[in-house]
């Protein structure tokens, strides 16, 4: 009955063919969403750091400070990095699941358009603080609130289009009350733990990174180093820890339709969720381990840990998905029409690119060393 | 019809516009800029001119700011709004195109990485390696600008594709390659113009002289080449050249041509300015430049987008996202059974049926009192009138997708539009002539222009008012498309009046563009 309703609101696939077999388009979807969260780590990880530096700081040299101004440098190489990965599983979302994404978006209007518009302001706000730095005197900190606030706010949208889209039995009533985009999926018990999870998620990596950056410091005999190792274990390890608990907080979050999936329902899924768990214990114990040896910290184990994490949780993920869509998303049932030559031509670019940028970023890496 | 529609009161056009048009000129800057920094580097460095390596550090910290920031954002930026105003056709091109835009992508990551190492790299890099990074910069943000390109003009000149449905047809259509030339040497004119407010900050001197000059010349022969291909341009689309009298249809698109055209004869008299007297070029004539290079642009892409509808993509998808393919069968069923948005109340309230219909196929154009608006019309009409335009919109002069309505949709569509008619019936202005223009303008001129669509110039010439009255009486005989006529006892004289004196040429009042 409930699906005979929904599958007259819910658009139908697009008509022409995909032009590569889901699983294709699936996984590169996947593996730049990946990608796109380290960046994105990195760059909200690392400014709201950064916010708490300048906040705990005290004088203008002080270790606080140096970590923040060191950190602001980083910044708009990353929002150019985090946007442009992110670019490439939004297209692959698109092509997969437009029926679902375009609609959530259309409902979120407002909400969705606003991202772009500030976007633009964070970006030039992490500009600011990077060029201008301590030079905006005593508007240096309010502007990094805002600049942090900013992103928060796009990563709020994210979180909101991304779980709207599921909510497929809500959209009716919203569009039929109010059609002008005003919506967001604030009465959906997933959002909140769920953006936290993001969120607390991305300091605790960013903080990771961080103790890399403090390690090869460290490493050089540059003294800023062990402070920056510290800041960045700490919010690696008791970050992973808060996170344990808001993960079991979205976990409860779910229906219970889709929460018996990771309990028994689809194994696949259970055991990725028993992994998840069970690596987020070690994240946490390797992390508090990894204090008790100052600057010398051992960071291989804990990374390694970190990145199968974010594979496993990028893939309860679309557990997640599929079990709140089930039949009305059958991508095995789209019909495809490979384009086989712009398939191997965009793996080969791809690689010439790598190579390329590898080559550009090894030569500053380089030059910026002798100077 | 698939998708559900944003109802924005600025016009979904509107919105579209405005971003596009900010990003088009930013987005062009960030390909032809490149070329700029390149070249003039590598000119500098030749002739060691240690200034001019000054001025183009400097400038390459603005170019990083408004290109890598504004520039790509607002890309992105144009990409969530075509989504959210035509998520059908957004669809359509990720399908047809996916591998297209990831490949785009990959140089678009390129042309960031690049970007970036140029602008960090300056005195750190030798001289030769910043060169050949700023031209990796150069060759992938050209590569971006090819590739959009190509999925861009098939929107226009769908081509052979509607055929086979080939990637490649697609791309490679009709328009593809001058368009390429229109916007790479757009390109190179937007940097020249960049670059000359730039240079208008300089102390005077010899320097400024100097480099005054260089970029008057890079903005005056960008904007020559942008002339030449848009002469190429214009006679390769198909449906301008081969359908003349369709152009007439849309008296705002020759006007929008014309300044087009205009723009660009005064943008090349404002670029040669510092070419040829380069001490001249100062401050005050750098925002004079810049707004009228962005109208330009701005009336050139607004030509490729009015010359498109009443399709998203020409010849395969109108505006609602009704496909070509399927108009038989919403001929045969009724728009009902194709609107998956229809409310649960629309089932028994008739107007609720009319607004739900409305929403999903006459709202991605119109707005009510905005952009396109229905209501100055509305408050002019009479329901009779309404009713007899409803099952005739597709004749419209204007080019609208058809529209099947049955008797009952028809009805409810009546219902909503009355509804949407202000409380205040129209005035019509206290002119006599102009009160003529515009009583035809709300009629006959819906569908016909005096003397270049469905022209009417040759059967009234020698009409007198009565016959010209008979004539309105039965005006709904004429043809199956005509309705008949329905205006008030003020609006016929004034019509009469209008068609009896047949020698002015009517404008539309209140008219604009989707
Ligand atoms: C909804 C659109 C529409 C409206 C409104 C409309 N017409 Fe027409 N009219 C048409 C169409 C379509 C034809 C057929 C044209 C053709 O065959 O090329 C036509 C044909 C005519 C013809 C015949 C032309 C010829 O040369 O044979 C005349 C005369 C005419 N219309 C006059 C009028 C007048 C006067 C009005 C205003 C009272 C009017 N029309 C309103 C659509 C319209
Ligand atoms: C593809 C876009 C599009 C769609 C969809 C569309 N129209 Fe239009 N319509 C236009 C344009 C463009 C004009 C002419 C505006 C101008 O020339 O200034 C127009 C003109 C009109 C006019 C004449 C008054 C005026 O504003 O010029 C009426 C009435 C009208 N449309 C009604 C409708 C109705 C009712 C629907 C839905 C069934 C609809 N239109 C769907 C684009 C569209």
């Amino acid at each position: 009955m409930i699906t005979s309703i929904l599958s007259t609101i819910v658009p139908a696939p697009d008509a022409l063919p995909l032009p590569a077999p889901a699983p294709v388009l699936f996984f590169l979807q996947q593996l730049t969403f990946l990608l796109h969260l380290l960046a994105m780590n990195a760059l909200l990880g690392g400014l709201i750091i950064t916010l708490v530096a300048r906040i705990r700081s005290k004088g203008p040299d002080d270790h606080w400070a140096q970590l923040a101004d060191s950190i602001a440098k980083t910044s708009p190489s990353l929002v150019a990095a985090t946007v442009n990965m992110g670019v490439a599983p939004l297209l692959f979302l698109q092509t997969l699941m437009g029926q679902f994404f375009f609609t959530s978006s259309i409902l979120m209007g407002w909400g969705w358009f606003s991202v772009v518009v500030v976007m633009i302001f964070a970006y030039y706000g992490t500009y600011l603080q990077s060029f201008k730095g301590a030079s905006l005197g005593k508007s240096q900190k309010p502007i990094l609130a805002v600049t942090v606030l900013l992103f928060l706010w796009v990563g709020f949208m994210f979180t909101n289009n991304n779980t709207l889209m599921l909510q497929v039995g809500q959209w009716a009533g919203m569009y039929f009350a109010d059609a002008r985009g005003l919506h967001l999926n604030l009465g959906d018990p997933q959002l909140w733990p769920r953006y936290l999870h993001m969120v607390l998620g991305a300091v605790a990596v960013g903080g990771l990174m961080l103790a890399w950056w403090g390690r090869v410091r460290h490493l050089r005999g540059d003294e800023r180093g062990a402070f920056m190792v510290k800041v960045g274990v700490d919010n690696f390890t008791w970050l992973t820890l808060v996170n344990i608990l808001v993960g079991l907080w979205f976990f409860m979050a779910l229906p219970s339709d889709v929460r018996k999936l990771f309990m028994g329902g689809d194994p696949g899924a259970s055991a990725m969720f028993g992994i998840g768990l069970v690596l987020g214990i070690g994240m946490f114990v390797l992390g508090f381990l990894a204090r008790l040896r100052g600057p010398n910290v051992r960071l291989v184990m804990p990374t390694a840990m970190t990145v199968v994490q974010m594979i496993v949780m990028i893939t309860m993920r679309d557990v997640v998905r599929n079990g709140f869509l089930g039949d009305l998303y059958k991508p095995a049932e789209f019909a495809v029409k490979t384009q086989m030559f712009n398939v191997v031509a965009f793996f080969v670019l791809l690689v010439g690119a790598v190579f390329t940028v590898i080559w550009m970023v090894r030569k500053l890496y380089l030059s910026w060393d002798n100077n | 019809m698939n998708y559900p529609v944003w109802e924005l009161s600025m016009g979904a056009g509107m919105l579209i516009a405005v971003v596009s048009i900010l990003h088009v000129f930013v987005s062009h800057f960030a390909v032809g800029g490149g070329l700029w920094l390149v070249l003039t580097e590598a000119r500098a460095n030749r002739q060691n001119d240690e200034e001019a390596r000054g001025f183009v550090k400097k400038h390459s910290r603005f170019f990083m700011l408004v290109t890598l920031v504004f520039g790509a954002i607002s890309g992105v930026g144009i990409w969530a709004t075509i989504g959210l105003i035509s998520p059908h056709g957004t669809s359509a091109l990720i399908h047809g195109f996916v591998w297209g835009w990831a490949i785009e992508w990959i140089f678009f990551f390129v042309e960031i990485a690049a970007a970036l190492v140029y602008y960090y790299g300056w005195e750190k890099l030798d001289r030769r390696t910043h060169e050949i990074v700023g031209w990796v910069y150069f060759i992938s943000a050209w590569m971006s600008l090819f590739i959009i390109n190509g999925i861009v003009t098939f929107m226009l000149t769908s081509g052979g594709w509607l055929e086979n449905h080939e990637f490649w047809t697609g791309f490679f259509n009709p328009t593809f390659w001058p368009s390429v030339f229109i916007r790479s040497f757009a390109g190179f004119g937007i940097a020249g113009m960049f670059t000359l407010m730039t240079a208008a900050n300089l102390p005077l001197g010899d320097f400024r002289t100097r480099i005054t000059r260089w970029n008057g010349g890079w903005a005056t022969v960008g904007i020559a080449g942008v002339m030449a291909s848009a002469v190429w341009y214009g006679r390769s689309v198909g449906v301008w050249t081969e359908n003349e009298a369709l152009l007439g249809a849309i008296p705002v698109l020759p006007k929008v041509v014309a300044l087009f055209k205009i723009g660009l004869v005064a943008t090349i008299s404002l670029c040669v300015i510092p070419l040829l007297l380069p001490k001249v070029w100062n401050k005050g004539l750098v925002p004079m430049l810049l707004t009228v290079g962005l109208l330009t642009m701005g009336a050139g892409e607004w030509a490729r987008e009015a010359g498109r509808k009443p399709f998203v993509i020409q010849g395969y998808m109108y505006s609602t996202g009704m496909l070509v393919a399927d108009e038989e069968a919403l001929a045969a069923d009724g728009m009902i059974a194709h609107t998956k948005w229809m409310s649960p109340e629309s089932l028994t309230d008739e107007a609720r049926r009319g607004q739900d219909l409305y929403a999903a196929w006459c709202q991605p154009c119109h707005t009510t009192n905005g952009y396109n608006g229905l209501a100055p019309f509305l408050a002019h009409w009479n329901e009779e009138t309404i009713a007899s335009l409803v099952p005739h919109l597709q004749h419209m002069r204007a080019l609208m997708p058809p529209w099947y309505g049955t008797e009952e949709e028809n009805a409810a569509l009546v219902t909503h539009l009355m509804s949407m008619k202000p409380a205040e019936p129209g005035v019509m202005p206290a002119d006599r002539q102009a009160a003529r223009i515009k009583s035809f303008a709300i009629s006959c001129g819906l569908c016909h222009t005096p003397n270049a669509y469905r022209s009417l110039t040759d059967f009234f010439t020698d009409m007198n008012a009565e016959e010209i009255d008979e004539f309105l009486d039965d005006a709904g005989d004429m043809a199956d498309e005509m309705p008949g006529y329905f205006g008030t006892e003020e609006q016929r004289e004034l019509l009469i009046e209008y068609l009896d004196a047949f020698d002015e040429v009517a404008t539309r009042p209140g008219g604009s563009e989707s």
